[in-house]
């Protein structure tokens, strides 16, 4: 039995019985080349749920906002491995509220990077199928197909995952996935080091750069499963205007480093807002960064422990900062 | 001296005033080009608590002890009220380094304000050299009220090393 079989038997079973009123799952797109959040609210409509290496979108996100939606609804939800760490997170700060909820845990193997895709091929891409666990077989429009080696164009968080199967689900999707060959006693940064590597002067002018072309869509911090400030948000306040609507590369990451912060403790690295940027801004350079620093001064990773506090909603006297 | 620049400074980072926004073209020296002071005096921001840092400047200011006068300071209740934002934001407006400082741990006048502050801070710091700032421009500690005199040395240091590095060129933040 196939995960995908999992996933539609755990869907139905919920609906069917009233534990849940929608469960929200992933659904192909226009065509079998993408993949989309799913709504299910019918026991008869589970069979289009579907569970490949495309299922990259975090939907810990749709339970972030007046939770639950409407008032008093049960949702049930998938979540993959990193997707687990954020809806740890919203728990531990009991911003979500677990008896609402049924969470179905999904072991991963690595989700694949679209725009990898993308980049390798001239045309549009109609259809991705996956013959052999490892491999992948794109169609594009003009009838062309390629092989690619799933790792080769896997998302770059995935090839540093230290959490393949969920931290916290009520039904499980199938048998765990293996834990990676590397070691994952403690978490891997090397995505930053080139640029910590980099001179305060080229540091200065890469991100200038970078941010130039950051349109302030937003869809990084309407896409991220840990900022909620829906109502509130600093970086949409006009009294006092804290971020300015002028578009330029100084207000831009000024926004993205009042995201960053508001974020930190919270913020696992789960890369919805990499895959959710339009103009490919490498936001991984912040976050990832920020986890580093975290986990160097705390040991604290984000999502990991149901009974934990994020490291800034507590204090430590023992802590050693400062002179 | 405290109390006549602290409504200035405001104005000049939260974006009331243009008039006191700072000239990005004013042929400044290049980030980090050492022994450089360009053309103008550099411009620093100085977030201070209300109930130590702030009065410990008060201190310095009773006690006549020199300092430089690069310092705007911005008086808030307590460090745990400092919002990193504070010091981004001042960084993008054209501040040439930005000092925090507050109440010694086990000092606060709100119990455990600073104790929560210094975490932030922490990162802060880190997170402020990530973006190619340099070590010397930003600094957070602690002066009590009765330490009029660590006040002046602190700001002494701070606005010496600022100045050695010159007017601040931000091009990304």
């Amino acid at each position: 039995v196939s995960r995908q079989d999992h996933i539609r038997e755990f869907a139905a079973k919920a609906l069917g019985d009233g534990r849940v009123d929608y469960f929200i799952g992933w659904k192909q797109a226009y065509n079998s080349s993408e993949v989309i959040p799913a709504f299910v609210k019918d026991p008869a409509e589970v069979e289009q749920l579907v569970w490949n290496p495309l299922c990259q979108h975090n939907l810990v996100t749709f339970l972030k906002r007046n939770m639950p939606d409407p008032p008093g609804a049960k949702i049930g939800v998938c979540v993959k491995g990193c997707d687990s760490r954020t809806l740890v997170a919203l728990l531990q700060e009991e911003l979500v509220d677990k008896e609402k909820l049924y969470v179905v845990g999904v072991p991963c193997d690595g989700i694949v990077d679209r725009r990898k895709l993308e980049k390798e091929l001239a045309a549009e891409m109609v259809d991705i199928a996956f013959p052999d666990k490892g491999k992948i077989v794109v169609t594009t429009r003009q009838g062309e197909t390629k092989e690619f080696d799933q790792k080769a164009v896997e998302l770059d968080v995935c090839a540093r995952c230290r959490y393949p199967n969920p931290l916290y689900a009520d039904d499980t999707a199938g048998p765990p996935e293996a834990e990676p060959e590397y070691d994952i006693t403690k978490p891997d940064f090397g995505d930053v080091a080139a640029y910590e590597a980099l001179t305060d002067g080229d540091k200065q002018a890469l991100l200038e750069q970078i941010y130039s072309t950051c349109v302030r869509c937003f869809a990084c911090i309407n896409v991220c499963p840990v900022c909620f400030c829906w109502d509130k948000c600093v970086n949409r306040s006009r009294t006092p205007e804290i971020v300015s609507q002028k578009v330029e590369p100084k207000e831009n990451l000024l926004f993205q480093m009042v995201h960053m912060m508001h974020v930190a403790g919270r913020c696992p690295s789960c890369g919805a807002c990499d895959r959710a940027c339009p103009v490919e801004i490498p936001l991984y350079l912040l976050h990832r960064k920020m986890n580093k620093e975290l986990y160097d001064m705390f040991r604290f990773e984000p999502g990991v422990k149901l009974d934990e506090k994020p490291v800034f909603q507590v204090f430590d006297l023992k802590d050693q900062f400062g002179d | 001296m405290a109390d006549q620049t602290t409504t200035e400074a405001s104005g000049a980072v939260l974006g009331a005033a243009p008039g006191a926004a700072l000239d990005p073209a004013t042929g400044a020296a290049a980030p980090g080009q050492a022994g450089s002071t360009g053309d103008r005096p550099v411009k620093i921001i100085g977030i201070v608590c209300n109930w130590c840092s702030y009065a410990g400047a008060d201190t310095a200011g009773v006690g006549r002890f020199k300092q430089p006068a690069n310092m705007r300071l911005i008086r808030v209740p307590c460090t745990g009220r400092i919002d990193p934002l504070f010091a981004l934001k001042a960084f993008q407006k054209g501040a040439d380094g930005v000092l925090i400082s507050g109440c010694h741990p086990g000092d606060c006048h709100y119990s455990e304000g600073n104790y929560y502050a210094r975490r932030k801070f922490e990162l802060l710091e880190r997170m402020i050299h990530h973006l190619g700032i340099p070590k010397e421009r930003f600094k957070w500690t602690w002066v009590s009220a009765s330490e009029g005199q660590r006040w002046q040395q602190v700001v002494t240091k701070f606005v010496a090393g600022v100045e050695r590095l010159g007017p601040r060129e931000g091009r990304a933040l």
